[in-house]
């Protein structure tokens, strides 16, 4: 490793610690300026049919004591910070007494489930297809491209709902709701399996259409601008092959797509929130919802938490990846040291 | 070959991403907040979620790797998260299925000593023999438990355990101990079989309120004594842990029990050993031997299912209910098969906040209130899934007819409106002198201009749709009613707060009292007593700050008169005074549990006129003496 690229390193890894402070500060914050008393929405539940006065306040004290909500926030902040170290998000506030590992285990293995093999499918399924627009242009592109746009604008509950009314109502090849069949016990069996997999279909692809659309755009116009560079003309007056300059302008129009690609990674913990709703498929993303409007402040922090850990270090992988393989930033370093 | 070269390097870098996850997800793992009980088995295999492992006393044959169709009852509407414990001392599991103590307590795990029925307002005896009664000076309540009562372990249910619940219940300060203790002094064995419950006494040795004590007997479960001190010696004595101890091995009586729960549903399985087979109770088990509830995101998912024939009884609001049967022809009906489709039992209400400017004028009220266009919020917040004001005439009782006949009609009919009075509403106002003086179009009262916001939760769409109604009326009378909707967890954290703010919440939505034994006395009380009036940590009743003396005395008194003639006149003075202060008015009428079914593979739910007797209330068949419905249940092709 050069001198340089240490130098390049260290930084970005001081300021993915800089950022990860601050974030972890955010995520402890920002739920708990929401207007609103979360304790109160507990005490709510379980005071229904209470009509004593002195035993709700009894409760709602007992319970702001046990959640600490009751303590000045920097104190909060102190035992937050303390229980995160030792790996422990809390007890969820709408899902009381439940605790938010136990949470979050149960539904982000649906999430990661449904929308890692999405992200991928549709960035791949994307991306080779702006590419040959941008390369064949012409009758593929025109079909394409007002595809690509309309699907890709498409909102997400209008795909779920389209894919719904027509793959699982209409046409009934698809069931509408759920993770698997309404009648069935988890187990090892072909039965189970099967519908899990009948299941997954109308999520999947409802995420999957509207990612293809979106990246076959940008890919597209990628392609396009780095087809047109000068460097692109150059090779082809020096007569190289067009195989060959193919490679160089997809090489160059992919690091965006793969910066995207990064972050939708580091960001799908958050869920596929439509789906699951439209789907009444299992996820963290409505969970995640049901914390933000219950003010579930554990969950909510932690989930976030997940979220910006993950977002940050693919961040970070990715810059240390350019630092190697993109030329540009090469020479960005090597500026760096001579000046 | 260098595209390759970098095709496996973004893969690599994925699988790096991936592998950068573990150690972020890992800290879940770890084991969660002190509280949480050390009899909680750690979840193992957390990489194959999905396949959550089932129920550990499940023996590899009863693993059912499908529910039998024919043997299975399918609910909607009931759960809409996943369960969280097992605990029937906490209020918080989330668990509906199994636990839900109250007015009409689930008795689908736990069990009541009686069961109550709304139609009848009786309540009929479960665990207990024969009918409770009251001593000479109504200070104490006696029953007896049944001989043939067992706990699922196969002990009997004793008088000891009823005695040690509540006793648990005060120690712990459960919302059971908590909401009673006021009312009851205490619960003792006499013998085994001999439950004797001691009302709290008032300075002239009368018990405080005979009806809440009463109440008691159908709305709060038998816990086994020997199970809640096991609870205890490992929670040591602690109350936050004792009420969030998820209780996985908790004993219980009632004739289903846990068989699968994960994110997506729960499933109860019948204890084919159930007690309630003796002759002495049902004489037989249930017709399903599973209970099964998928848990939907939302109603529109629930009827979705609801159609697509998994679903049997359906306890949620499906929006033109109707249109099931006689647009899709579908095998569904409800309890009453017109408009309104179910039993009204609880009274949504507009509540003024009586310090908002101008709101302490009764003719704004009224007018406001007269003004209001009820066939609309009716027909469309409800799809006429409600009594018209017109059909069950507005007043403090629901449409039971059982309430109904507790006060005298006649008497207050000239006080009674149905809504959509414009003129009269106007007339009102310029009687009072609240006029328009400066031509803009609306109302001043001593030169203030009249201007509310109406409000209620986002998101809860009928109550919205009920909102904008009010505010259309306002406008038709001249008063500048704008709405706004700000989210479940602020609302409620500001109108259960007195005092309100001063905008923003002045004509505000909340609920009221159902169906219950205490009632139309509880929900009046709530509706009306000054002992809420401008409190905090309010969650019963009169937000709006309504206090009347004459109100409170008679609250007061009901409970412990026992002439039907009095109790009578007392109901209908206190008629007589709501519909003149109108501190607040009912804007629909609203079922205990909205009762939907469909006949696919099941038969002979409860319906109106179904010949049962005593007759089986539209209750999801889990409710109270509605459970008495899963004894009848028949296959349609068995």
């Amino acid at each position: 490793m050069s001198k340089s690229y240490l130098r390049y390193f260290l930084n970005k890894l001081a300021w993915l610690l800089v950022t990860a402070v601050f974030a972890f500060i955010l995520n402890f914050t920002l739920p708990r300026l929401m207007p609103g008393d979360p304790v109160a929405a507990i005490t709510a539940r379980i005071a229904q049919g209470m009509s004593n006065t002195t035993g709700m306040k009894e409760v709602y004290e007992r319970y702001a004591e046990q959640f600490g909500t009751n303590k000045p926030i920097h104190e909060q902040f102190l035992i937050y910070m303390k229980n995160i170290l030792q790996g422990n998000f809390g007890t969820s506030f709408s899902q009381y007494p439940r605790p938010v590992a136990d949470i979050i285990r149960a539904s982000i293995v649906w999430t990661i489930a449904l929308q890692f093999p999405a992200i991928i499918v549709g960035w791949i399924i994307g991306n080779a297809l702006g590419a040959m627009a941008a390369y064949l242009k012409k009758g593929f592109d025109k079909v394409l491209m007002p595809i690509s746009i309309f699907v890709s604008n498409f909102p997400a509950f209008g795909m779920a709902i389209i894919l719904m009314v027509i793959f699982a109502v209409n046409l009934k090849w698809f069931p509408t709701s759920g993770g698997y069949g309404y009648n069935l016990i988890p187990n090892f069996s072909w039965e189970f399996i099967w519908s899990v997999i009948v299941h997954y279909q109308l999520p999947f692809w409802s995420i999957v259409l509207i990612i293809i659309g979106g990246q076959a755009i940008g890919m597209r116009s990628m392609s396009i601008y780095e087809l047109n560079a000068d460097y692109v003309k150059y090779a082809r007056f020096l007569g190289i092959k067009d195989r060959v300059i193919v490679r160089y302008v997809f090489r160059n129009a992919m690091l965006p797509q793969i910066t995207g690609l990064a972050l939708s990674i580091g960001t799908m913990v958050s869920g596929a929130l439509v789906a699951e709703i439209v789907f009444s498929y299992p996820g963290l993303g409505y969970t995640m919802l049901n914390g933000v409007m219950g003010q579930d402040y554990p969950l909510i922090s932690a989930v976030t938490l997940i979220i910006t850990i993950m977002t940050l270090i693919a961040n970070f992988l990715i810059e240390i990846l350019y630092g190697i393989i993109d030329p540009r930033i090469k020479a960005a370093q090597a500026e760096e040291q001579g000046g | 070959m260098k595209r390759l070269t970098w095709f496996l390097s973004a893969l690599l870098m994925l699988s790096m991403l991936l592998a950068s996850c573990a150690p972020a997800a890992t800290p879940t793992a770890a084991p969660a907040e002190p509280t949480a009980a050390p009899t909680q088995a750690p979840q193992e295999e957390p990489t194959k979620a999905p396949e959550v492992q089932p129920t550990k006393e499940l023996s590899a044959a009863e693993i059912a790797a499908a529910l039998p169709r024919k043997e299975t009852l399918y609910f909607n509407g009931q759960q809409w998260g996943p369960v969280v414990c097992w605990n029937p001392y906490s209020s918080s599991c989330n668990n509906a299925m199994a636990i839900s103590q109250g007015d009409n307590a689930r008795v689908t795990m736990f069990e009541t000593p009686y069961l109550y029925n709304m139609l009848d307002g009786k309540q009929y005896p479960l665990l207990a023999d024969g009918p409770w009664s009251w001593n000479d000076a109504m200070t104490e309540i006696t029953f007896k438990i049944k001989p043939a009562a067992r706990w699922s372990d196969g002990t009997p249910v004793t008088a000891e355990d009823v005695a040690y619940t509540w006793y648990a219940h005060v120690k712990y300060n459960t919302s059971t101990g908590a909401s009673n203790k006021d009312y009851i002094e205490a619960i003792e064995a006499v013998d085994p079989q001999t439950v004797v419950i001691k009302a709290k006494l008032d300075a002239d040795g009368k018990a405080v309120n005979p009806l809440i004590v009463a109440a008691y007997v159908s709305s709060n479960y038998v816990l086994q004594k020997a199970w809640t001190q096991k609870l205890e010696e490992r929670t040591g004595g602690d109350p936050a842990k004792f009420l969030t101890d998820p209780a996985e091995d908790v004993v219980y009586s009632g004739p289903y029990h846990k068989f699968y729960t994960d994110e997506t549903k729960v499933v109860l399985v019948r204890d084919d050993n159930y007690w309630g087979k003796d002759p002495s109770m049902w004489g037989k088990l249930p017709a399903p031997k599973y209970l099964a509830h998928v848990i939907f995101k939302d109603n529109a998912a629930g009827t979705t299912a609801l159609k697509a024939g998994e679903v049997d009884v359906s306890q949620q609001f499906n929006s033109n209910v109707q249109d099931l049967w006689l647009k899709d022809g579908l095998p569904i009906s409800t309890y009453l098969p017109e408009p309104p489709y179910n039993i009204g039992a609880s009274l949504p209400t507009a509540f003024y906040n009586l310090r908002s400017y101008g709101l302490d004028q009764v003719a704004v009220r009224k007018a406001i209130a007269i003004a209001v266009d009820y066939d609309t919020i009716v027909a469309n917040a409800m799809t006429n899934q409600s009594a018209t004001f017109k059909q069950v005439p507005r007043s403090l009782m629901n449409p039971t007819p059982g309430e109904q006949a507790l006060y005298d009609r006649e008497a207050v009919k000239s006080l009674q409106w149905e809504g959509n009075d414009i003129e009269g509403a106007k007339k009102l106002l310029d009687e009072a002198g609240i006029v328009d003086t400066d031509g803009d179009g609306w109302r001043e009262y001593n030169g203030k201009k009249l201007q509310y916001v109406a409000t209620c939760p986002n998101g809860w769409s009928d109550w919205q749709a009920a909102i904008e109604v009010v505010a259309a009326a306002g406008k038709k009378i001249g008063i500048d009613i704008t709405t706004n909707y700000p989210e479940w967890s602020v609302y409620q954290t500001v109108v259960t707060n007195w005092p309100l703010p001063e905008t923003g919440y002045d004509i505000f939505m909340m609920w009221s009292a159902g169906a219950g034994p205490t009632m139309p006395w509880g929900r009046i009380r709530n509706l009306l007593s000054s002992e809420f009036a401008e409190t905090t940590n309010n969650w019963t009743g009169n937000w709006g700050g309504y206090k009347n003396p004459e109100v409170d005395e008679l609250i007061k008194k009901i409970p412990t008169m026992t002439d039907q003639e009095e109790i009578k006149k007392a109901y209908t003075r206190l008629v007589e005074i709501y519909l003149t202060d109108v501190p607040s008015f009912t804007l629909m009428y609203r079922p205990q549990s909205f009762h939907t079914v469909y006949e696919g593979v099941w038969t002979n739910f409860p319906h109106q006129g179904d010949g049962t007797n005593p007759p089986v209330p539209p209750l999801n068949l889990t409710d109270g003496w509605s459970i008495a419905g899963l004894y009848n249940l028949k296959l349609v092709n068995p």
